[in-house]
């Protein structure tokens, strides 16, 4: 579970050129979940990495160049992690296709770096054998060593080059210690001089043996060469324990989960407010600046009321996504998740799903896309198909520009409960309880329907609490930040301007017309019957349709609707227009709506790539879109 | 008799005999380890009462309607056999 942070958006659709390079070695770095691949490959790659994204494959990679010296590079490419090349999962799918070649876009590699967890190296070692198959040269990383020594283990590396036939490196990639020895590797592999790695045994691979005899021969073998090379597995580790003896506690344990999820909860809704609303003002001063530089032409309407108005309501959610990140960053590499997965198994095994889609269904509440990415790790098919029909319906950042505009809108600031709860705050958590509902019920029902299986087994790997590593995570959030605001400066500012230019049209001597005769006044009066009995009239049916490429542009639509009507752009002025325009139900209508309605091309494409065509993205928009519109129908009919 | 992993004590280490499961989800296990002629120790127990076994020093936490497919026997009275032996 490890894994999933390394994952990039799919909304990054641009595809990398990876084939420029014919004289440039590639390096395919692989290794168990949780063994230090990643730190390693940002250790040796540092910010240069790059994301490659192949078009028409369900696959996403992180393909980083390493510089050995001034005219000698190798390109690495960072694997998911893997027990074995069984295929069972996507992951698994991923890592074969690419050593055996076979992944479009990416050539064959040339080496192969093999990382496992020296403190656990008769069970990762098992991944040896079928690396050593490949017949490419290897390097055998053996991660964590200062761990394996300080808890009393030892293994002998001499014996280990002599029965494998590969080189093998000490590292605690974590610290940037035993680096030099891999870049050596690496730098071998440029002279390709280096000796091809030898097969352990003459069993030719997808042997005729029955599995469990190849599994327990395999292991043999390795435990053959572990005892050789005069193996002493470490002791247990006591700092571990102790934690679990309180993570896993069966009174302690639920409610520190309880604790850790409301926290995140916390800190997404209290501690980002101040930066958001920082943010705000910066980007309302700035366009403020930028009105008041430029003449009163066509082209400042465009900027400020258009491309400001509607780029700035989204880049203000980066801090929110970010602290999100952060959280899951530090609670994935400290080893926490994966007991928090297993305290969730229960639960959600329950509903039909498994304690790995703890993880991303927590990522939906920032933005579905890396959740969908993030779903990955669940092992078994159906149920990571599950989990990935069910995630649009946790309560993603994006929604919340649109609950917090109609809330503040029309529903009353009183207190609900004392002090304690407010009116707005109730209705705000139950939009987040509905989707809850939503997606424990649609769980329900697809286990019972479309994917319908014996029971999945669940199992995780524990691995050893460890101190995250600050530059680690600080990585990955400069990688989302990219992610999200290419997003924003290139989905949202298009739509913007498309939406800004059909209010201009067809224009008289007068200048641009009255919005009701506008290209899009007209486009939405043709949809209007169709969203009438949801109590909703044309300009909230054009804030659906260009909502439909991401949620929260339907409050910049809405403010460049009633902008160009009313001349008054401020939100006070937005709120008033919607209350004229909107009963109270029909605005409950509209939030129904938007609890379970996909309005996110970025999610409908990441759900056509992650599921290997569009059956899964056009059955789940549409059962979404027909939900949300009996979810308002029914609604309007009740307030 | 034939004895089921959820039925040892915490903290005893015992052998895997045989996984009673079919081949596509005895194979995960088998590939963190769990193979016939491994030694098991159930060292926790989770909230909701699944086992978390140690196996090669590693940590697994699994449900325990797969633990209750996993076969397993005592180690003899002597506690020690080689490692070659175990399979």
């Amino acid at each position: 579970m490890g894994e999933a942070h390394c994952e990039p958006d799919a909304s990054r659709q641009g595809t990398l050129v990876l084939d420029d390079s014919g004289a440039r070695p590639l390096v395919a770095l692989i290794g168990p979940p949780n063994s230090g691949k990643t730190t390693l490959f940002n250790q040796l790659t540092g910010l240069r990495q790059k994301v490659a994204n192949y078009p028409g494959v369900t696959v996403e990679k992180h393909v980083g160049r390493v510089s050995l010296d001034a005219d000698r590079t190798v390109d690495l490419v960072d694997l998911p992690g893997v027990h074995g090349f069984s295929a069972r999962s996507l992951d698994e799918r991923v890592t074969r296709d690419v050593l055996e070649g076979r992944m479009t876009g990416l050539r064959a590699p040339d080496a192969l770096v093999l990382i496992v967890d020296a403190t656990r190296l008769e069970s990762q070692l098992m991944l040896v054998e079928p690396v050593l198959e490949l017949d490419l040269p290897t390097l055998l990383v053996l991660n964590m060593s200062d761990e394996l020594a300080s808890r009393g283990g030892r293994v002998s590396d001499a014996a280990l080059v002599k029965h494998l036939g590969v080189e093998v490196a000490r590292t605690d990639a974590r610290d940037g210690v035993g680096l030099d020895a891999v870049r050596d590797f690496l730098a071998e592999v440029t002279r390709r001089d280096t000796a091809h790695g030898r097969r352990l045994t003459n069993v030719p691979r997808g042997t005729a043996l029955p599995m469990l005899d190849a599994f327990a021969a395999r292991r043999m073998r390795v435990r053959e060469i572990v005892k050789e090379a005069g193996y002493v597995p470490p002791g247990a580790s006591s700092v571990s324990e102790r934690l679990d003896h309180i993570a896993l506690h069966c009174f302690w344990g639920p409610l520190l989960f309880l604790a850790v999820v409301l926290l995140v909860f916390q800190s997404i809704f209290t501690w980002a407010t101040p930066l958001i609303d920082g943010l705000d003002a910066m980007v309302s001063a700035s366009g403020q600046w930028v009105g008041g530089a430029l003449p009163d032409t066509w082209y400042r309407s465009l900027l400020v009321d258009g491309v400001w108005a509607g780029v700035g309501s989204v880049v203000v959610f980066l801090p929110q996504i970010l602290i999100l990140f952060l959280f899951l960053g530090v609670l994935e590499d400290s080893g926490y998740m994966a007991r928090a997965a297993v305290i969730a198994d229960r639960m959600m095994y329950r509903v039909g799903l498994q304690g790995r889609a703890f993880l991303p269904l927590l990522s939906g509440y920032a933005c579905a896309v890396p959740a969908v990415l993030a779903a990955r790790t669940v092992d078994d098919e159906r149920d990571r198909l599950a989990t990935i029909f069910v995630t649009p319906f946790m309560t993603c950042s994006a929604r919340l520009p649109v609950y917090a505009l109609l809330i503040a809108a029309f529903i009353p600031d009183e207190s609900l409960l004392g002090p304690v709860l407010g009116l707005r705050a109730a209705v705000l958590l139950g939009l987040y309880g509905l989707g809850i509902i939503a997606a424990v019920g649609t769980a329900f029902l697809l286990k019972r329907t479309l994917l319908r299986a014996k029971p999945s087994s669940f199992l995780m790997e524990l691995p050893p609490y460890r101190v995250p590593s600050p530059r680690s995570i600080a990585l990955r959030l400069l990688d989302r930040s990219r992610v999200f605001l290419r997003r924003a400066g290139t989905i949202i500012f298009g739509v913007t301007i498309i939406l800004w230019t059909l209010t201009q049209f067809p224009r008289s001597d007068a200048g641009a017309p009255p919005i009701d005769d506008s290209a899009l006044g007209r486009m939405g009066q043709l949809i209007e019957p169709a969203i009438e009995p949801l109590g909703f009239d044309w300009r909230i049916g054009v804030g659906l349709v260009t909502s439909l490429a991401a949620r929260e542009v339907i409050v910049g639509t809405l403010g460049t609707i009633y902008g160009v009507e009313d001349d008054s752009d401020d939100a006070v002025g937005l709120q008033e227009a919607l209350r004229r325009d909107l009963t109270l139900g029909a605005a409950i209508g509209l939030l129904v709506f938007f609890v379970f309605a996909l309005q996110c091309m970025s999610t409908v494409a990441v759900m056509r790539r992650e599921t290997a065509g569009w059956k899964w993205a056009a059955l789940q928009f549409t059962y979404m879109l027909l939900l949300a519109y009996v979810g308002a129908f029914v609604a309007v009919r009740i307030f | 008799m034939e004895l089921r992993l959820p039925s040892i004590p915490l903290n005893q280490t015992v052998e895997l005999i045989h996984i009673d499961l079919p081949a596509e989800q005895a194979e995960p296990l088998m590939e963190r380890g769990v193979l016939p002629g491994c030694r098991i120790c159930p060292v926790r127990s989770s909230p909701s009462g699944d086992p978390i076994i140690s196996v090669d020093g590693a940590l697994l936490a699994l449900r325990r309607e797969t633990a209750a497919c996993l076969c397993v026997r005592l180690l003899s009275a002597s506690g020690v056999t080689s490692l070659q032996d175990a399979s």
